[in-house]
């Protein structure tokens, strides 16, 4: 019993070790305690929450990627395309179960060709997915006709704006999509070959991981998510604006890879996800809470992803060198 | 017999595939111009010739980047900061040297990315791509905070009247436009450095295998750092080049460029693995995608579906690419 909340207490140093990310987030909740703003209140949490949500899902389905060593650039446009078929369905008079469901399996469809193009295909998965993301982008540019599209069902809104206990349900969702990721990654054999595969594809594919399906899969799972992500931000305005999408993408995995999933694959996982994408947004919150104009923000997140990266690649840099 | 047959189809079909570009490009100039005469016309030759501009130096620049091996993200927020600079400087010390040290700054630029993707060791596509977004961001934001954010209209806002900013953007010497004879002149330049002299060989050599590039000889980090340099430059001239033709300067003037530029340069024939490619096929991607929007706009193409069809023959482009080179 002792020895196990020794080991639970080493384990929890360990992680702090490698989460660099989580040393910052407790440096701007310090830092935040001095500046006389309203961040330190419930209201202002519960927006930083739901801002966080949607990210966090799509993060959620890039570290599966990120994990078998891809990265999928086209999760912004696809979050975009599904918000606007789900309310484009909703408005023609569907079901809107069915047309929630449709919306999702459009994402799960973009996931299957990305799928196909970097694993069956062997194409790189960073530029054909930035492809894709173009191609897609000009979908759902065309579905709407670069209008911002409304629901007119008013219970659509209440999918991602209805409180559940207290807990905002976009909120929930977060909670549960993350939950479910993790379980995945954790106890099932898909999880288990993907990490090996990100290690190691030649050694997983020799020790006889189907890795087609595998990689494929996750592809499938992150085009996936990005619809959900899209459906619920789409609830949550209320609209399905066609160019939202253009920033998240490299925001997304940049926050995957802030949280620790490197690009080396084969290491990460959920909560790492969720620590770097919460990062990005808490620091643009107390930004703009503070009162820094956008323009510096910018400045301030780019030299952010900048270091971020960098330091990766050199801890990569460092290892191999070691070797 | 047989044998030799197939031998020769294949390599006729792999002549096909090697130029396709030109091969769609003569389809659709012939179709543009039996459904829509208007095409063959002086005036719609002149409109194509300046849309040339900016993208194709900034796709010059960014082939010699790809052919090493990289990708450059940082584009959009370098035009905007070059342009912004170049155009505050005018007035204050007239408008060739503003040029210049708008020329300098680009290459400035791009040296600090070299630098930084070789001191970080970032020796794959995927990290400079990251690397060179949050570049992006940060030259973006640099020149809206140096702008405010304002734009700027060089028509009317300078005392000085800009001789060469207006023959750039509008002037004709000859059957061309100024900027195209520009243009010419940077591709024979470069086409003449890339496949004589040994600093052009080396590009390709560590685009081909960056390890068996260092082990036999070749300096591989300054010739990465020498390639985002020369990336920047041209950068900064594409930039001259725009904000000349535009005349109205926003701070979000280069935005979408480096998507298009990347494009011109795989759909032209450069790998995006590295160490295959060459200017003049640069050439043909540039030429494709300016006539491709040309010609979808002569058609009646809703602009949309133009989009959707560009994404379309990027994806299909890259995958073609990779399936040429990754098992060649």
């Amino acid at each position: 019993m002792n020895l196990n909340v020794q080991a639970l207490g080493a384990q929890a140093l360990n992680i702090l070790n490698k989460q660099k990310a989580v040393v910052a987030i407790a440096i701007i909740f310090i830092v935040m305690i001095f500046p006389d703003t309203n961040f330190y209140t419930a209201g202002n949490f519960s927006n930083l929450l739901e801002a966080v949500s949607t990210n966090a899902i799509i993060a959620f389905g890039v570290t599966l990627a990120v994990i078998c060593k891809g990265c999928d650039l086209s999760v912004g446009s696809v979050m975009v395309m599904a918000g606007i078929i789900a309310i484009m369905l909703l408005n023609s008079g569907m079901n809107m179960a069915l047309a929630i469901i449709l919306a999702i399996l459009s994402g799960s469809v973009v996931g299957f060709i990305n799928g196909f193009l970097i694993v069956h295909q062997k194409s790189e998965a960073f530029i054909i997915t930035l492809g894709m993301g173009m191609l897609v982008q000009g979908i759902a540019l065309l579905l709407s006709n670069a209008r911002h599209v409304s629901a007119s069902d008013p219970n659509f809104q209440r999918i991602a704006n209805d409180n559940w206990f207290g807990i905002p349900n976009i909120a929930a969702f977060m909670i549960v999509f993350g939950v479910l990721v993790f379980l995945l990654l954790r106890f099932t054999s898909f999880g288990r070959n993907l990490y090996a595969l990100g290690g190691d594809y030649e050694v997983a594919e020799h020790s006889g991981i189907n890795v087609l399906r595998t990689k494929w899969l996750a592809f499938v799972l992150t085009g996936t998510f990005a619809a959900v992500a899209g459906v619920l931000a789409a609830s949550r305005f209320n609209t399905g604006i066609p160019i939202a999408g253009v920033d998240i993408p490299l925001m997304v995995n940049c926050g995957v890879v802030i949280g620790g999933t490197s690009f080396a694959g084969g290491v990460g996982g959920v909560p790492q996800s969720f620590i770097g994408i919460f990062v990005i947004f808490l620091l643009r919150n107390a930004m703009s809470m503070i009162g820094i104009h956008p323009n510096v923000q910018m400045l301030v997140l780019g030299i952010m992803i900048v270091a971020i990266i960098s330091l990766d690649c050199f801890a990569i840099k460092r290892k191999k060198e070691a070797v | 017999m047989t044998k030799q047959l197939t031998q020769e189809r294949s390599k006729f079909v792999d002549f096909l595939l090697e130029y396709l570009v030109l091969f769609v490009i003569v389809g659709l100039v012939i179709v543009t111009a039996i459904v829509e005469p208007a095409f063959l016309s002086q005036r719609n030759f002149t409109n194509l010739m300046r849309q040339f501009g900016a993208l194709s130096f900034v796709a010059l620049g960014m082939t010699f980047i790809i052919m090493g091996g990289f990708i450059d993200l940082s584009v959009p927020g370098m035009i905007s900061i070059i342009a912004m600079v170049t155009l505050s400087l005018v007035d204050i010390i007239g408008e060739i040297p503003a040029m210049m040290i708008g020329l300098l700054l680009g290459t400035m630029l791009g040296t600090l990315n070299g630098s930084l993707l070789v001191n970080v060791g970032a020796n794959t596509q995927a990290k400079a791509l990251f690397i060179t977004f949050g570049m992006s961001q940060i030259y973006r934001a640099l020149a809206l905070i140096l702008t405010g954010g304002f734009s700027m209209n060089w028509g009317t806002l300078f005392a000085h009247p800009m001789p060469v900013t207006r023959a750039l953007g509008s002037g004709m010497w000859g059957p061309l436009s100024i900027s195209f004879w520009l243009f010419i002149f940077f591709l024979v330049v470069l086409y003449i450095f890339q496949s004589k002299t040994f600093l052009g060989r080396a590009i390709t050599y560590t685009g081909g295998n960056l390890t068996a590039a260092e082990l036999g000889g070749i300096p591989t980090k300054r010739i990465v750092i020498f390639i985002y340099a020369l990336g920047g430059f041209m950068v900064a001239v594409g930039s001259i080049v725009l904000f000349s033709r535009v005349s109205v300067t926003v701070p979000a003037i280069g935005d979408f460029f480096e998507r298009d530029a990347i494009m011109a340069v795989v759909i032209g024939g450069t790998s995006l693995l590295g160490g295959k490619g060459s200017v003049i096929r640069t050439f043909m991607g540039v030429a494709l995608v300016i006539l491709m929007s040309n010609c979808m706009n002569l058609l009646g193409v809703q602009t949309h579906v133009q989009e959707v069809v560009r994404g379309i023959i990027l994806v299909l482009a890259i995958w073609l690419d990779h399936r040429r080179h990754a098992r060649g």
